[in-house]
C-alpha cells in the first residue's frame, strides 16, 4: 500500500524522476514527466545511450561518468536544445536542473543512477534577463552620466528630507567651490538672503506633499553675482510608496528674467504715463483686438473695459460714423496702413465731442500690436466753424462790395460821358470874359479825365479780382512782357523810354496769366507815369531767384522816386496818391498788391526821391 | 438669449476628414440643442460664434474649449442678444478636395461667407469681421501665427 503511495506520487511529481540500472544504464523507472520530457514513448528498458538526440552527447557521457566514478553531480540550468516537453515544434532551448545520484547496493558498489530533472527554463530565462537589464542599466547609466554632465543645466537628486545625493559637476563649475565642499551645508548659503526663505519652504513642502516643483532664485557665481536660476525637479514615483528621491535640473534664467523684469517695468511704466494722460489711449492685438484702454477712456466713456470689450470704442462714435469708423478699421489691420480719422464720440454724459482718432501699427518683441489715440480737437473744432462762418460772411460782403465799386463805376460812367458832354458843350458855345476862366477850365478839363482814369481803373480793379482764380501756367517771361509792351506802345513812345528785358535768370514762372500781364502792366506803367522830366526814362525789367530760392521780379526805373517814409503799405492803399500831380495812380498799386497776395506773395519798394524807385515781386514768399 | 465669439489655433492642422467629422457632428448636436452660428477654419485658425440659451452655450463653450484638438482658445464676446443673427449652423473652410463638400447645406466657402448680419450690433458686428479676416487672411497671419513646431533636434 505504501509502495503504491510512492509510485503515485513519484509519477506525478513536476520533475522528471528516473532510475538506470546495469553499465549500459537502462531505464528501470521514470515518472511520467521523465518519459514526456524525452519524447512520450515508454522508456522501460531502453539504454540511455538511445537518447542521446535529446540528451546530447555530452550529457550522455557525463552520465556514464558518474556511473563510473560513484560521485553525484548537479548540472545546473543545462539547455537542452529540443525539449520536447510541451509542443514539439517548440524550437526554444529549455534549461533543467540535472542531479545525477549514483544508486549503490549494501557493499558500496554502484548498480545505476538515479536522475533528477527539474524544468528551470523559467529561472534562468529571468537570470538572463536581468543580467541584459543590469548590462544595459550600465550602459544607460553611463549614458546618463554624459549627458548630466554636458548639459548646460546643473542637475541634482535630492532626498525626502533634502540631503543631495547626487549633483553634476556644472554645479561646481558655476558656484566655483571645491569638490570637497559639503553640499548640504553650502548650496543653502549660496543662495539670495531675499529669496532664501522662501526656497527652503517651497522645497520642503513639495518634498513633504511627494511632488515637484519649480521655482526661481537667485545663487551666487563664482564671481560674486547673483544669477536668477530655474530649478525644476519631479519625485521618482513607485507607487504606491511615497517617493524617496527627488530628480531635477536648475537652469540659469538671468537673461530672460532680466529682458522680461525690463519689458514688465516698460509696460507697468507706458500703463502709468497713459493712464495719467488726459486723452483717449488705447493698444490693440494684430487681429484688432483692443486689449488695453487707459484709465481716461473709461473716465469718458464712462464704461468698464469689459462693457468696452474688444471693439467697443466703434459703438462710442456718433451712429452715422460708425460704419465708416469699422469699415476704415478692418482695413488698418488688413493692411497694417496708419488709422486716422475724425470722429464724434459720445462722452458719458450723452455729448459727442469730435476728436482725431489715430493708430499706429508698432512690433515688439510680441510681435506687431496698435497702439491708438483720440484727441478731443472739439473746442478748435467749434471755433474753426466760427472762423468759417465768418470767413464765409466776410467773403461774402467783399464780393458785394466789388460788384458794388464795379455796378458804381459803371453806372457813374454815363453822367461822366454826359458831363463832359456839356462842358465841350458849354467850352465851345459860351465865351468866358474872365481872365481867370481859362485857367479854370483847364483844371475842370483835367479833373473830369482824372475822374474817368479812375473810373477805369476802379472797373479794372474788380475785373482783376474776379480773375484771381484763374489757374496757373508755367509762363514765358520774355514774350509775355513783350506782349504787354506792344499794349503800351503810345505811351512808352511818348515818354522817350528805353526798356531793358533781362529774364536769363529766371525764365519762366508759373502764375495766372491774366494775372502776371496786370502786375507787368501796372509797374511799367507806373514807372513811365512817374518818370522825371529831367532825363529820359529808363525802365530796367528782370526776372531772379531770391535767397530761398523762390522766383521774383524786377522793375527799377530812374524816375520821380518817392519820399521814404511812404514806401510802406501806405503806398498801396486805394487812392492813395504818391504825386497828386499825375493822373490816377493810387489803385493801380492797390491792385497789384491784392494780386501778389492773393496768390502767396508780396511786394516790396526801394526808392530814393528824386533818383528812382525799384519795385521787387516776391511771387510766392 | 446669448451669444459667443472666440478665437483659437488648432493644435495640429485639421484634414477634410476631421472637418467633415466635426461639421457632422456639430450639425446633429446643435440642431438638437437649437444651437446656430458660424465656424470660420483656415491653416489652423479657429474662430466660431455660437447663439443660444444660456444654459446650454455656456457649457458648450466650456466644453468646446476643453477639445484637445484646438488650444489658446481666446473669448471675444459672450453676451445677451435680443435675436439670433444666424438661422442655422455653418462651417466656412477652404477643403482640400472640394468635390465631396459642395453638396453639404452647412458648408460654405470663404468666399461665400455672407456680410455680418444687420442683427449683430456694429460692435459684434465688428469683432465678427475682424476674426473673419484674421482666420482667413492667412499671408498676414502666417508670419504672426504661433511658432510651428520643429521636427528632431534635442
Ligand atoms: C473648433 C471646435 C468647434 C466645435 N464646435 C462645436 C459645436 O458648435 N457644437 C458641438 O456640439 N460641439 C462642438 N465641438 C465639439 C465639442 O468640443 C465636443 O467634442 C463635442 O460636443 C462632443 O462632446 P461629447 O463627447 O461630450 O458629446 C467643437 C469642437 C471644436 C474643436
Amino acid at each position: 500500500m505504501q509502495h503504491q503511495q510512492l509510485q503515485h506520487i513519484l509519477k506525478h511529481v513536476p520533475a522528471g524522476i528516473a532510475t538506470l540500472l546495469g553499465p549500459e544504464l537502462r531505464f528501470s523507472f521514470a515518472n511520467e514527466a521523465m518519459q514526456t520530457l524525452l519524447g512520450g514513448k515508454p522508456l522501460q528498458d531502453q539504454k540511455l545511450a538511445d537518447q542521446v538526440d535529446i540528451l546530447t552527447p555530452e550529457l550522455v557521457e557525463v552520465m556514464q561518468q558518474v556511473y563510473q566514478a560513484g560521485t553525484q553531480f548537479v548540472a545546473k540550468a543545462y539547455g537542452l536544445k529540443h525539449a520536447l516537453s510541451e509542443a514539439a515544434e517548440d524550437e526554444v532551448p529549455r534549461y533543467f536542473d540535472i542531479a545525477l545520484e549514483p544508486l549503490k547496493d549494501e557493499h558500496d558498489a554502484v548498480q545505476g543512477l538515479l536522475v533528477f530533472v527539474l524544468d528551470v527554463t523559467q529561472q534562468a530565462l529571468a537570470q538572463q534577463r536581468a543580467h541584459e537589464l543590469a548590462r544595459e542599466t550600465r550602459r544607460l547609466d553611463a549614458r546618463l552620466r554624459v549627458l548630466t554632465e554636458t548639459a548646460p543645466q546643473i542637475i541634482f537628486t535630492v532626498d525626502a528630507e533634502g540631503r543631495f545625493e547626487y549633483v553634476s559637476p556644472q554645479w561646481y563649475y558655476f558656484t566655483g567651490q571645491p569638490t570637497t565642499a559639503d553640499l548640504n551645508l553650502i548650496w543653502p548659503l549660496l543662495i539670495h538672503p531675499d529669496d532664501r526663505l522662501r526656497v527652503m519652504y517651497q522645497s520642503e513642502s513639495a518634498r513633504k506633499a511627494g511632488v515637484g516643483w519649480s521655482y526661481e532664485y537667485r545663487l551666487r557665481r563664482h564671481d560674486g553675482q547673483y544669477r536668477w536660476m530655474l530649478s525644476r525637479a519631479l519625485p521618482e514615483l513607485h507607487v504606491p510608496d511615497k517617493p524617496v528621491f527627488w530628480h531635477g535640473a536648475v537652469t540659469e534664467v538671468n537673461d530672460q528674467r532680466e529682458l522680461s523684469e525690463a519689458l514688465r517695468r516698460g509696460e507697468a511704466e507706458l500703463r502709468f504715463l497713459a493712464d495719467s494722460i488726459p486723452q483717449l489711449i488705447w493698444t490693440a492685438t494684430s487681429q484688432g483686438f483692443i486689449d488695453y484702454y487707459n484709465q481716461h477712456t473709461l473716465a469718458y466713456s464712462g464704461l468698464s473695459g469689459e462693457q468696452l470689450g474688444p471693439t467697443g470704442w466703434i459703438s462710442l462714435l456718433h451712429p452715422s460714423e460708425q460704419n465708416l469708423g469699422a469699415r476704415r478699421w478692418v482695413h488698418s489691420v488688413a493692411t497694417g496702413e496708419d488709422y486716422e480719422g475724425l470722429f464724434r464720440m459720445r462722452r458719458n454724459d450723452g455729448e459727442y465731442r469730435w476728436h482725431i482718432i489715430r493708430a499706429r501699427q508698432l512690433a515688439d518683441s510680441r510681435g506687431p500690436r496698435w497702439f491708438g489715440s483720440c484727441t478731443d480737437v472739439d473746442d478748435q473744432h467749434r471755433l474753426r466753424e466760427v472762423l468759417q462762418a465768418q470767413y464765409d460772411e466776410l467773403a461774402r460782403t467783399n464780393r458785394d462790395l466789388d460788384t458794388f465799386v464795379y455796378t458804381a463805376s459803371h453806372d457813374l460812367k454815363q453822367p461822366l460821358h454826359n458831363l463832359r458832354g456839356l462842358f465841350d458843350e458849354l467850352r465851345r458855345a459860351a465865351t468866358f470874359q474872365d481872365e481867370e476862366a481859362s485857367v479854370m477850365l483847364e483844371m475842370l478839363d483835367d479833373s473830369l479825365s482824372q475822374l474817368d482814369v479812375t473810373l477805369q481803373e476802379l472797373a479794372a480793379t474788380v475785373q482783376e479780382q474776379r480773375q484771381l482764380n484763374v489757374p496757373a501756367e508755367t509762363i514765358d517771361l520774355q514774350s509775355v512782357t513783350e506782349e504787354v509792351l506792344l499794349g503800351m506802345r503810345p505811351q512808352v513812345q511818348e515818354t522817350n523810354a528805353t526798356i531793358e528785358l533781362n529774364f536769363a535768370a529766371a525764365p519762366k514762372l508759373l502764375y495766372g496769366r491774366a494775372n502776371l500781364r496786370s502786375v507787368l502792366h501796372n509797374l511799367i506803367n507806373n514807372a513811365l507815369k512817374f518818370a522825371s522830366p529831367l532825363r529820359e526814362p529808363r525802365i530796367c525789367v528782370s526776372s531772379a531767384l531770391s535767397e530761398t530760392g523762390k522766383p521774383l521780379l524786377r522793375v527799377e526805373d530812374n524816375g520821380l522816386g518817392m519820399k521814404p517814409g511812404d514806401a510802406g503799405d501806405g503806398m498801396f492803399q486805394v487812392f492813395d496818391r504818391q504825386h497828386p500831380h499825375i493822373a490816377g495812380a493810387g489803385v493801380g498799386l492797390y491792385l497789384l498788391q491784392r494780386i501778389v497776395n492773393s496768390r502767396g506773395g508780396h511786394i516790396e519798394v526801394d526808392s530814393t526821391p528824386g533818383t528812382g524807385t525799384r519795385f521787387t515781386v516776391y511771387w510766392f514768399e | 438669449m446669448n451669444h459667443i465669439i472666440y478665437m483659437s489655433r488648432a493644435v495640429r492642422p485639421l484634414s477634410d476628414q476631421d472637418l467633415h467629422e466635426l461639421l457632422e457632428q456639430c450639425r446633429r448636436d446643435n440642431a438638437l440643442h437649437n444651437v446656430t452660428g458660424i465656424l470660420f477654419y483656415s491653416h489652423g485658425n479657429i474662430a466660431q460664434l455660437i447663439e443660444g440659451e444660456p444654459d446650454i452655450i455656456g457649457p458648450l463653450y466650456e466644453k468646446i474649449a476643453r477639445d484637445g484638438r484646438h488650444s489658446n482658445v481666446h473669448k471675444l464676446a459672450d453676451k445677451p442678444i435680443t435675436e439670433r443673427s444666424f438661422p442655422g449652423w455653418s462651417m466656412a473652410f477652404h477643403p482640400l478636395e472640394p468635390q465631396g463638400f459642395h453638396e453639404l447645406t452647412d458648408f460654405l466657402l470663404p468666399e461665400a461667407v455672407p456680410e455680418s448680419p444687420s442683427t449683430l450690433t456694429i460692435a459684434d458686428a465688428l469683432i465678427l469681421d475682424l476674426v473673419r479676416q484674421a482666420v482667413f487672411n492667412t499671408e498676414r497671419s502666417a508670419s504672426s501665427a504661433a511658432p510651428t513646431l520643429s521636427s528632431g533636434g534635442a
